[in-house]
């Protein structure tokens, strides 16, 4: 029995050390190898120009067409790569227990079937350590050290001493993160909630559910460059672009809706303090369709038998929302609350993309951003300060990552039932 | 009947609330530069007054004549490929300078809007013109004046036309560019996660292996980890291996000749295999949960009859999990076509390797003033995931459910 752990473990770091080996060759061999199809595309890209007469000039046809044949090759190399992984593992456990185990085919299956599972989980379990968990926790030591390697609480105090330099926009970031992490759930929710009972009624309700829908595949840049068109505040001095004037320039449709003149020239998400509802509402836009899809699943799981008992005794449709229904979802209400939570934590692209370097619309993500690039006050302790607000944001989400565990606990268990 | 009334109101009022901003987006990148920049998007479905600049005739014509004709439309079409103006003149903007009643000898410059109809005085002659854009120009005798620009206010028809997005993606590098990087970091970061998560997947729930359950709950419960925390030493390991590559790029080919030894940090391949370990905890919890409640007999049937596990992974289990599979594979494919912050901290960071969302982003500040590419480059960014995800709507609500409704 103990020889069998013994070619089981040896068996296993003989695969280990294969692959670790072999892709890394492989691919750096795949990419060298294939080099000259991105020349030959290139030289297609400028027959194509020649032969077709394209407006384009010569380098950035070439470059162009370069560039895709990279885009070909490296999608087929890194893919067959992962592939080839399956493959070469399978091959090597089958092989190397036939060779270790001749004599016995029940000790070569026993072999086969014990480091089957960890070639299965080997890779996830890899990347996820290398990617996530140790990142996370070095960024957690980087945090508590000095830029020397010193252990040291410094850049926390950096952040909390109302004395010290980061702490004015550690505090207004806090300000806006808690204030995004309240009202964006609550107005996903309720609007989520709004619609999803608001189009079960109606007989348009698909295509109304459609459209608030869509804007769950749109990038958060491309939804800012969306709404920058609502708030956005006047264009261009009229008379210096066209000659004469032109009796509007108000080029933001909710500005000329307030009645705002052009000389207020600012988008409203420019407002202090206020310009930040502006922003959320960008996220509301597009994270709403997301709540109203999970309700409206719930709501037609909600037991029927219920519902006509309700009807049977004269409730009203606000009774029958509020005391028979909503209790009833109340378990996909929280669900939806923490997977909007995490979201919103991590949100970084829209005040990143609208208002950069604004301290008032500062979140913690982008503050990490702004640490990073533009922060001389940190001096050489930059990184460790980088680390330090990344470990704030992560202790923001610690009460949902508990319930989290806690919900997917229970449900694993029901299941194994 | 109330509510029913109600509910129609109240949803249609959200709806439009909805859709609006997209009538903005796609308005605005049909329109013409001066008018995007000058005028509100609901303004260009209606005639909308706007100045326009327009010259009587072309310089260096030395024709005399008596009285002149022409029409304003045509002259300011002319040599004009899009966008042609068209609609009724209004009223043209006269400066002049005339004999100054206060002050005997000096003379005072005047503005003054001209309605059609009204003969007023250029440059010695006299000028007629009608809304239709005609215009007469009559003078006492031969002459032949040199031009002159006058500013006609016209209540002008809407136009849209396709300039921009031809602008975008012939004449402009960066849009084309954005979108083939998008397609290099996309489809790899997509195969790859869901093919690693498959296997892993299929091991958590039908194999045997000494600490399944509490790894299952650690790979879990990562899924809410936020990435911000892992991005710096991820970045420092990356750098660990470029110089490492540099050095071996150094020692194996003659790249010291041409100054190319250099091996990017931030690359397309950092990108992939980032992303490929943000996406495993979600793929692993939605196809894990999937294979578990694929039919026990099927599988134990085929152990019995000698299959290997890979065998049953390749022929069973993966066609009967297509579902989950396109599920998961419609969120990472959007995940990562639109994500922002990875490309900005691992992915490349020389110009013409951005990815669209960084790329949208540099030009919300270059295109300020050129709002008709920029919402034209929006659009082209998003025509990818939207259809993507309009075509496969079924499944991503599946794997939405999956994830947060049980039973969904």
């Amino acid at each position: 029995m103990r020889s069998l752990k013994l070619i089981i473990a040896s068996n296993g770091l003989a695969i280990f050390l294969t692959i670790a080996f072999l892709l890394p060759m492989v691919a750096i061999v795949a990419y060298t190898a294939t080099a000259p199809f991105d020349d030959a595309l290139g030289r297609l890209g400028l027959a194509m120009r020649a032969h077709w007469d394209w407006s384009a000039n010569e380098f950035d046809t070439l470059e162009r067409f370069v560039k895709i044949g990279f885009a070909i090759r490296s999608v087929i190399i890194a893919v067959s790569i992962s592939f080839l992984y399956f493959g070469i593992t399978n091959w090597l456990n089958m092989g190397l227990a036939r060779t270790r185990a001749r004599d016995s085919i029940g000790r070569q299956s026993k072999i086969v079937e014990a480091i089957q599972p960890w070639i299965f989980v080997g890779p996830t379990l890899v990347l996820l350590v290398l990617f996530l968990l140790v990142p996370a926790l070095s960024t957690l030591s980087l945090s508590f050290q000095e830029y020397d390697g010193t252990f040291s609480t410094g850049n926390y105090a950096f952040l909390w001493d109302p004395d010290s330099l980061g702490y004015l926009q550690f505090r207004l970031a806090m300000r806006n993160s808690l204030m995004w992490l309240i009202l964006v759930p609550s107005t996903c929710i309720m609007l989520g909630l709004l619609i999803a009972v608001l189009a079960d009624s109606v007989k348009w309700g698909v295509v109304a559910k459609t459209f608030v829908f869509v804007p769950l595949a749109i990038s958060f840049v491309g939804a800012a460059v969306i709404w920058r068109n609502i708030f956005a505040g006047g264009g261009i001095e009229a008379v210096e672009v066209i000659n004469g004037s032109t009796p509007s320039y108000q080029i933001g449709l909710l500005k000329a809706l307030l009645g705002h003149t052009a000389a207020y020239n600012e988008p409203l998400y420019n407002l202090k303090f206020w310009g930040n509802f502006f922003l959320m509402w960008i996220l509301v836009w597009v994270q709403t369709g997301f709540a109203m899809v999970i309700f409206s699943a719930a709501l037609r799981g909600v037991p029927e038998d219920t519902i006509e008992a309700a009807r049977i005794d004269g409730a009203n449709p606000f009774q029958m929302f509020f005391r028979v229904k909503l209790p009833q979802i109340y378990s996909t209400v929280l669900v939806v609350w923490t997977t909007l939570v995490i979201l919103v934590l991590k949100v970084f692209d829209i005040p990143y993309a609208l208002s950069a370097n604004d301290d008032d619309k500062l979140l913690l993500a982008t503050m990490m951003e702004n640490a990073r690039n533009n922060w001389s006050i940190g001096g050489d302790n930059v990184d460790n300060l980088f680390a330090a607000i990344a470990v704030m944001l992560m202790l923001t989400v610690v009460p949902n990552m508990i319930f989290n565990g806690w919900r997917i606990h229970r449900e694993q268990k029901e299941l194994g039932n | 009947m109330i509510t029913r009334t109600f509910s129609n109101v109240v949803l249609a009022f959200i709806v439009f609330i909805w859709i609006v901003p997209f009538v903005a987006l796609v308005s605005t990148s049909l329109r013409s530069e001066t008018e995007a920049k000058t005028s509100g998007f609901w303004t260009a479905f209606t005639p909308t007054l706007l100045g326009q600049r327009f010259s009587t005739h072309d310089r260096g014509s030395t024709d005399e004549f008596v009285e002149m004709h022409g029409n304003i439309f045509e002259r300011l079409n002319s040599g004009k490929s899009s966008f042609p103006i068209s609609g009724e003149v209004e009223s043209i903007l006269v400066n002049a300078r005339i004999a100054d009643p206060d002050k005997p000898g000096k003379t005072k410059l005047i503005r003054e809007l001209m309605l059609a109809g009204e003969p007023f005085d250029v440059r010695g002659g006299s000028l007629v013109f009608q809304t239709n854009g005609d215009f007469t120009w009559t003078f006492p005798e031969a002459t032949a004046p040199r031009p002159k620009n006058l500013d006609a206010f016209i209540n002008q028809d809407p136009v849209f036309g396709a300039d921009a997005y031809i602008e975008v993606l012939f004449d402009n590098k960066n849009v084309p560019n954005a979108l083939i990087s998008s397609f290099i970091v996309t489809i790899p970061a997509t195969i790859i996660p869901i093919t690693i998560a498959a296997f892993a997947a299929y091991a958590f729930a039908w194999m045997q292996f000494p600490g399944r359950d509490w790894l299952f709950v650690l790979v879990v419960s990562l899924m809410v980890v936020p990435t911000q925390l892992a991005f710096l030493p991820i970045l420092q390991g990356f750098s660990g291996i470029a110089s490492w590559a540099t050095a071996l790029n150094a020692w194996i080919t003659d790249c010291e000749i041409t100054d190319t030894c250099q091996v990017a940090s931030k690359s397309f391949a950092s990108l992939w295999i980032t992303h490929t370990a943000f996406g495993l905890p979600l793929a692993i919890y939605l196809l894990r949960n999937y294979i578990v409640g694929l039919p026990k007999e099927l599988l134990q049937s085929a152990r019995i009859d000698g299959a290997s596990h890979l065998q049953i992974f390749t022929r069973i289990v993966i066609p009967l999990s297509v579902p989950a599979l396109a599920s998961f594979s419609i969120f990472q494919f959007l995940w990562v076509w639109n994500d922002l912050i990875v490309a900005l901290y691992i992915g490349p960071n020389n110009a013409s390797d951005l990815v669209f969302p960084i790329r949208l982003q540099k030009q919300l500040g270059t295109f300020k003033d050129q709002l008709h590419l920029l919402n034209a480059s929006a659009v082209i960014s998003m025509i990818v995931p939207v259809i993507v995800f309009l075509s496969m709507q079924r499944y991503f609500i599946r794997g939405l459910l999956a994830g947060s409704v049980k039973g969904g």
